[in-house]
């Protein structure tokens, strides 16, 4: 295909990103540096509102509790997510298909009802707790929602298909000699992995924390519903600022630096694995 | 490598097989990947499993390095039964079809990766390296990552990667598969003389007669999960045991016919004489090679027969003959040199009974 052809062919897309995406993020930049008085926005340059951002302690908190929520999700898909992306990748039976679809089932419900589910279990009337406590095993219902544990439950329920599929499609491209090979020259199965298997899934691992890592950090139902506005995200105060308080370059600021830090948090994560994958991709 | 070597004489001289198979059987589901398969391979051997895809030798192949739990038999390495051994606590140095080399480790940390699992301190690492990458011919090569390297550097890395570690056996699977044909024969010599240097027992795996027959000190020949034949080169080809020994290593004619006597066969009403055993009135085939049937043969051959030129097939450095009898027996000749016949000429065709070999017909 031609160059030209190909500009042609992908000009829809360009333009489509230029429009939703590029724009609207200069547009978001602007108002963060604008001033606003009675409601109107004044088109001036000013640092006032990342300066009262990173002044006050409760917006950096909730910066720091996003981002580790973010780390958190992102460590707990990770461990939950590798043996049933090995286990998809390598398994030969006749059910996969349905594994898969299984796998696939949380994006396939909607979030609002996904979250009412989990209430359905995690409240302190819910399932759980109820049957613990005819059994007599708790005396007080355990604190599983309306906290940091019932937002990471429901956050790595969803965002879970994104990790075991980056890492199927790598961990399926690993050649299966290279393991026999390792263990020729007397590496154990566990070694092997450790050696082998693992570093050669890196880009898969990369690949499925960064998503879901950008994904968790800009969630925004899941913490209210489960959270109960007691789990504070940034996303959440984002909205807050621009639909309740109507500070929209505040809220322009609070989103601005979400964004910062996460892509520069995911410019240091490449960075670091970068090294490993030398030789890889 | 001098250890090795001094190894590698040492066992030449005991009379223990260093790789010993006693009645594999593997099965997957109905069919039988490994039949009874029964062989020992001698100190300092270069043994071949020769045959088609899917008559059973990777999958023997397998069975020594551990991969494949055979159904019933044994594995000996070195007179120890390893049959339930991992592979990693084996002693086996093994080369795959497309290397397997780790992408994500250079020449250097790929070769030196089984000492460091033997856990070998680090400055007898460095040097057991370098040795290994000087004898394979790539000592400068052990910064790069397997993908900088050309098909034959990368076949020369895995070589250094399996001997490195001293193994009791290497294995090869199909090695030069991947090569193009120019660079597989070179790798063919390449490969031999470093087998001879080093002295180590070899298993190789191949479906490429030719390369069985250059490079091999005995060849098994595999059909169905069984063991067709075990001999040198020159054994198999100038004696082949079955009718599908025959057929697998180069031309051959195979005559159908029954015996009636001892030395003679009747194919099709013509007596042939030829070597083997066969009861009397038993079907069997005879083996012969068309470069040893003679046209416009003399007396004193065993087997002189009047027959017809129906094609001529001019190769070249050769000519093909197809030669065919008044009741229907059909043979090839191959001939050196210019074209001697042409089609529809009656010539007398010849051959000694010794190059005629009764073989029993290939088992249904």
């Amino acid at each position: 295909m031609t160059r030209g052809a190909r500009a042609v062919l992908l000009g829809p897309y360009v333009l489509l990103l230029a429009v939703f995406f590029l724009a609207p993020i200069a547009l978001l930049l602007a108002i963060s540096v604008s001033r606003q008085s009675f409601g109107q926005l004044e088109w001036t340059f000013t640092l006032h509102h990342y300066v009262r951002f990173f002044s006050d302690a409760y917006y950096v908190d909730v910066l720091g509790d996003t981002l580790l929520l973010g780390a958190i999700v992102t460590a707990v898909s990770l461990l939950l997510g590798y043996p049933l992306a090995y286990h998809l990748a390598l398994t030969r039976s006749r059910w996969k298909p349905l594994l898969i679809v299984f796998i696939l089932s949380p994006l396939l419900v909607g979030i609002v009802i996904r979250c009412y589910g989990w209430m359905i279990l995690l409240a302190d009337r819910g399932l759980i707790n109820e049957t613990l406590g005819q059994h007599g095993w708790i005396t007080k219902p355990l604190p599983l929602m309306y906290n940091k544990f019932g937002v990471t439950v429901a956050l790595v329920h969803v965002f879970l298909p994104f990790m075991v599929l980056s890492l199927t499609g790598v961990l399926k491209r690993i050649d299966p000699q290279l393991v026999e090979a390792s263990q020729t020259l007397g590496a154990s199965p566990r070694r092997a992995f450790f050696e082998v298997t693992l570093p050669l899934s890196l880009p898969g691992i990369l690949a499925g924390s960064l998503l879901v890592f950008s994904l968790a950090i800009s969630s925004f139902v899941v913490p209210i519903l489960l959270g109960g506005f007691k789990v504070h995200v940034l996303p959440m105060v984002v909205y807050e600022q621009v639909l309740s308080v109507f500070d929209w370059p505040f809220g322009a600021a609070n989103a601005f630096v979400l964004l910062v830090i996460s892509v520069a948090l995911i410019a240091v994560y490449i960075k670091v694995t970068e090294r490993a994958l030398r030789g890889i991709v | 490598m001098d250890r090795a070597l001094e190894q590698g004489d040492a066992l030449s001289r005991a009379a223990e097989p260093t790789v010993e198979l006693r009645g594999l059987v593997k099965r997957y589901g109905a069919t039988a990947a490994l039949d009874g398969v029964s062989l020992g391979i001698r100190p300092g051997e270069f043994f071949t499993l020769l045959g088609p895809s899917g008559c059973g030798k990777t999958t023997t192949l397998r069975s020594v390095a551990g991969f494949v739990t055979p159904d019933a038999g044994e594995v000996l390495i070195d007179g120890a039964v390893v049959t339930g051994v991992p592979p990693h606590r084996r002693r086996v140095g093994m080369v795959f079809q497309h290397y397997a080399l780790f992408p994500h480790r250079t020449v250097t940390q790929n070769v030196a990766f089984g000492l460091r699992m033997q856990g070998l301190p680090k400055p007898e690492i460095t040097g057991r390296v370098a040795e290994a990458l000087a004898l394979v011919q790539l000592p400068d090569h052990g910064g790069r990552y397997p993908r900088q390297l050309s098909g034959g550097e990368q076949q020369r890395v895995a070589l250094a990667r399996a001997l490195v570690t001293r193994p009791a056996v290497l294995l090869l699977d199909e090695p030069l598969g991947a090569l193009d044909k120019k660079l597989r024969d070179h790798m063919k010599i390449e490969l031999k003389r470093l087998q001879r240097e080093v002295g180590i027992t070899t298993i190789y795996v191949t479906h490429d007669q030719e390369e069985a027959l250059t490079m091999s000190d005995r060849i098994a020949v595999m059909h169905r999960g069984r063991v067709e034949q075990v001999a040198p080169p020159r054994g198999l080809y100038e004696t082949p045991a079955t009718a599908f020994v025959a057929g697998f290593i180069g031309n051959i004619n195979l005559l159908a016919g029954h015996a009636t006597g001892r030395g003679t066969v009747d194919c099709r009403g013509v007596k042939i004489a030829a070597t083997g055993a066969a009861a009397a009135g038993a079907a069997v085939l005879v083996a012969l090679r068309p470069e040893r049937v003679r046209l416009a043969a003399d007396e004193s051959l065993d087997n002189r027969h009047a027959l017809t030129i129906a094609h001529v097939v001019y190769q070249g450095e050769t000519v093909r003959y197809v030669l065919r009898g008044d009741t229907g027996l059909e043979l090839q000749a191959v001939e050196l040199g210019e074209v001697r016949f042409a089609a529809g000429a009656r010539v007398h065709a010849g051959w000694s009974a010794e190059d005629a070999r009764i073989v029993p017909p290939d088992r249904p």
